[in-house]
Order: C-alpha cells, then structure tokens, then sequence
C-alpha cells in the first residue's frame, strides 16, 4: 500500500516533468524492466488526459453558460425564427422551388401557346400534303387504267366506288350482255346486276380488257328476260369539244342523270384514249355510258380527276369496239353486234333517259 | 436568404489569438457573435432554443480544439466552419432522432467538416465517461480529485481544506479515491 502510493506519487512527478535528471533515468529502467509499472504509467498518462480535457472542456462549458446568460434568446429567436404563418414558412422554405415552378409553369405555358401555333401550320401543310397524295394516288390510278400490266384490284376504284357496292354498266346486247369498267368488277367473288324497277340477276364476268379498263358482264340468272332492241347505237366518230353529252348512272341505289360537255379530246396527261368531259359524277357513276345529245354513245364514264372540278374521264367508243372486236368469237358464244339504228334520234331529253334507263344496269360486286 | 444577421462579430484573427492565449474577452466575443446564425438555423430546422444553445456549444468546442491542438488552418471563413460544424452536428441529431433531415434550410455557405466532428465525438464521449465517472465517485472522493487536478491545489491546502491529521492521510485518500475513479473510468 505505502509502496504504491510512493508508486503513483513517482508517476505522477514523471508525467509532470518534475524529476531531476538521474531520477528519470532510474525510473526509465524501472519501466523497462517491470511491465506492470510500465501499464500503470501509459494508463496514468491516458486518464489524466481524460481528466485535463474533462477539466478545460468542463471550464469552456461554464464560460460559454456565462456568456448564452447574457444573450437575449429570446429576442433573436424572434428575428431569425421561423415565422408562426404557415403559409410564410412554406414561401420560405420553398422559395427556390416555387420559382422554378413559376418559371416552368410559364415556360410550359408559352411552348404549347407556340406549339399550337406551329401545329396550325405543320397541319395546313400536312393537309396539303395530303391532298398532294391523293393526286398522286388519282394519277396512279389512271396510269394503271393506262398501262394495267399488273392485275391490281382493290384500290384502283375506291375512288370511285365503295368496297361492296359498285358501280354501272349497260347493255351491249339484248341477250344479256353488260359493258361496265374493270375495276368495277375486278376481284370480285360474285356480281350481280340491277335493273332500274329493282330486279336483281346474277352475272358473270365473261371479259377483261385491262388495257381500256373494260369489262364484259354476261347475265347468267334464269329469272332474266331478253330486252327489247337497244335503243342506241355505238358512235364510233370522235366527237368534238364542246359537245354536250349527259350519262345515266348509280351513284346511289337509284339511277342519277347527269350532264354536261366534252371538255377536252384527250383524257388524263393527254391520254388519246380517253375523253375528258366536264360532268358532274360520283363513285357509282364508273362504267355508265356517255351519250350525245342524239342518244349515240360515246364512251364510258371510267374516272375523275380528284383536284380538278368537273375533270371526268371517258373510255373513248372507238375502244368500246375495239376491244368488242379483240374478243374471239367463242369467248362469248356469238358475236356481239350494235345496233345500227337509233331509236332515239330527236327525242327530247326526259324521253330519251326514260328509254335508256331499262338499259342501265346496277353493278352490284361482293369482294 | 433575407434575413442575414447584422450582429457585430470579432475579426477571424482576433478569434484563434484570443483562444490560444485563453482569453475570456475573445471567447464572449466568439460566443456572442455567431449564436445568432446558429440559432437561426436550429430554430428554421425542427429545433428550439436548447438544442441551438447545446448544438453551439458543441461547435465552439469542435472550434477550441482544434485550434488548441495547433494544426487549425484557416482554410474557410472562421463563420462557414463555426456553421458547418452546427450544422453536421444538428443533422447527426435529427437523424438519430429519426426526424426528418432532408429539406435542410440553409443560411451560409457549407464545407466539409465530417472528421472534425468525428474527433469531436471520440472525445465527447470521454467527457461523458469521465464525467459519469466522477458522478459516481461521490463526495468527498470528487472534490479532493478535483481540487488536486483541476483546481492544482496542493496536498497541503487539501489536508487543511478536508481537516485530515497530516499530508500523509490526506495522500492516503486521494490515492483511494483516484484508484476508485480509476476503476469507474477505464471499466464504463
């Protein structure tokens, strides 16, 4: 006990530097060879530490704790503290991000004020487009009609007739015999023919002619009666500009007279085959025959030009024969023959249509 | 931000002279020059007035340490560091209180100030320790111990203090009562 106290007494004086020389020197050794007085220095060293630290930091506390007396907290929370509205405190809090916000709202705002404009414009250009495309699509169309290598069915006549339904045609024989456009029938699994009191007869394609767009219909129905002699005849002359000529035809599901003029001698881009006539039709109308004033045909209304008012086109008369006369004989049994004569030369107009319409047929197509 | 605080603070110089020389004048000076600012930034972030006063101190006491241990080089303005260390130590609390620190507002600029404030903890909880300690020594163990250390008294005027019949008693006592503090210290 006693040595122990002298012990930590030594240490103590070590620690604090106050030994003299020869002292230190002996109590070095001491440390070296005794490890336990050794630990108890390190650990006497690390606890006063402990203990001087506690002291300042204790000494800073109370001198701090002095000085916060003498400070009005109070008063300076006031000014620096939050602000007891709520609503401040958000505004505050959030100042930054409410202005961004803003800014973003106002943005957002401006773009879609800018946006709507430019879409107004882009449309309008669109549209135009559009309606660029659907030339290009009446063009290609017409271009087939001209060329019609290649056998394409559905949309050479959506222009001109809708899917299911049809368009006209009329007859080129008493017995049965129907002209009408190829691409009215074209693909069609089954057609059928109206009449203009409602009767409906089964028919059949009997001939494709796609160089002129022409097809021949032949009524197969045994309900089917022959006609009467046909009341007009195929003029094969070419007729001049001016010429006013009307058509009979199905736009809807009764028959529609329209009239007009031939307007050009040549149809689309100067197709020589064509006539180009200012007549107002409508899909339905592809495959009605064009007649003069007279009660001659002259063509058969086959397309019109989309952009163009009153730009109809017709299948000149003279390919209406040459294409009757490509057809072999047995192909359609007998030989297809026009009448020659014109029953209705000098007819008024009214007399004429109500003796042609028997003679104007309904094509009705199921694709 | 708006409301920035006017209150007249010392000049950074003046500050770590005045520590290093112990100076009272410095410290209050210190003290009372930038309270404002860390109040302001407790008060705006879910705290009150006894947290702002703790959270401060603790910052002053980061601030002398590091200045005492003699490698404090002013790398910042002696405010941004006192506000930095404040406010590494508010938000350590806020999260161990499981409050929500995210959101932070903030009134001054912020450096890095992560290892300080670690040191600081290491040490903290020392004081802690030695502070349990003592309280768990008792009385009259705790004021000889403290006399002798803190106070520097000698064993002299501490035998006269407690009325013990000669030096040799009153060693006797201290080397009891520190071997108990001993004990409470390094085993806690």
């Amino acid at each position: 006990m006693r040595n122990e106290i002298e012990l930590e007494g030594i240490i103590e004086d070590y620690l604090n530097g106050k030994l003299n020389d020869d002292e230190v020197k002996a109590f070095e050794e001491l440390r070296l060879k005794d490890a336990t007085v050794d630990h108890k220095v390190v650990a006497h060293k690390v606890f006063l530490e402990s203990l001087n630290d506690y002291a300042s930091i204790s000494d800073l506390k109370n001198k701090m704790n002095e000085v916060h007396a003498q400070i009005d907290v109070a008063a300076i929370s006031k000014e620096v503290g939050p602000h007891p509205s709520f609503i401040i405190n958000i505004w505050r809090k959030n100042k930054a991000a409410i202005a961004v916000a803003a800014s973003f709202i106002l943005l957002t705002v401006v773009t879609l004020y800018s946006i709507q404009q430019t879409t107004q414009q882009s449309g309008s250009v669109e549209l135009v487009s559009r309606e660029l495309a659907k030339i290009k699509t009446s063009q290609s169309n017409l271009i087939r009609k001209i060329n019609s290598t290649n056998n394409n069915s559905a949309n050479v006549p959506k222009d001109l007739k809708p899917a299911n339904f049809g368009g006209t045609g009329f007859a080129l024989t008493a017995n049965g015999y129907i002209l009408t456009n190829l691409h009215v029938v074209d693909g069609a699994d089954s057609v059928y023919v109206q009449d203009s009191k409602g009767n409906s007869y089964k028919a059949m394609v009997k001939r494709r002619d796609s160089q002129y767009d022409l097809a021949i219909l032949k009524i197969t129905d045994d309900s089917f009666t022959a006609l009467s002699n046909l009341p007009y005849r195929l003029k094969q002359n070419i007729i001049g500009m001016g010429e006013s000529v009307y058509t009979l035809g199905f736009p809807k599901d009764d028959a529609v007279y329209g009239q007009g003029y031939v307007s050009s001698k040549s149809g689309y881009n100067g197709d020589t085959t064509q006539y180009q006539v200012s007549i107002p039709v409508n899909p339905g109308n592809s495959g009605g025959p064009l007649l003069d004033h007279d009660g001659n045909i002259i063509g058969v209304i086959s397309a019109k030009q989309n952009q163009v008012d009153g730009a109809t086109f017709a299948v000149k008369s003279k390919y209406i024969q040459e294409a009757l006369n490509s057809i072999p004989n047995d192909s359609l049994g007998k030989k297809i023959a026009f009448s020659k004569r014109n029953s209705l030369q000098g007819l008024s107009k009214p007399q004429q249509v109500n003796k042609i319409k028997d003679y104007v047929f309904m094509i009705k197509v199921y694709k | 931000m708006s409301n920035k605080l006017s209150s007249s603070v010392p000049t950074d110089r003046e500050v770590v002279l005045g520590i290093l020389n112990n100076s009272e004048e410095a410290l209050n000076k210190l003290y009372t020059g930038y309270f404002p600012m860390v109040l302001q930034f407790i008060l705006n972030n879910n705290g009150d007035e006894d947290d702002a006063k703790d959270v401060y101190q603790e910052g002053i006491i980061v601030l002398y340490n590091k200045i005492k241990g003699g490698n404090f080089e002013l790398s910042s303005k002696l405010k941004t560091y006192i506000y930095s260390v404040c406010r590494r130590i508010w938000l350590k609390k806020l999260s161990q209180q499981s409050k929500k620190s995210n959101d932070i507002s903030d009134f001054e600029d912020v450096i890095a100030v992560e290892t300080d404030v670690e040191h600081h903890e290491e040490k903290d909880q020392q004081f802690d320790k030695m502070q349990s300690a003592l309280l768990h020594l008792g009385e009259p163990c705790k004021t000889i111990i403290q006399d002798f250390y803190i106070n520097n008294l000698s064993m002299q005027e501490i035998c006269e203090k407690f009325g013990y019949t000669n030096a040799d008693n009153a060693k006797t006592q201290k080397y009891k009562c520190l071997q108990r503090l001993k004990k409470l210290f390094f085993q806690s």
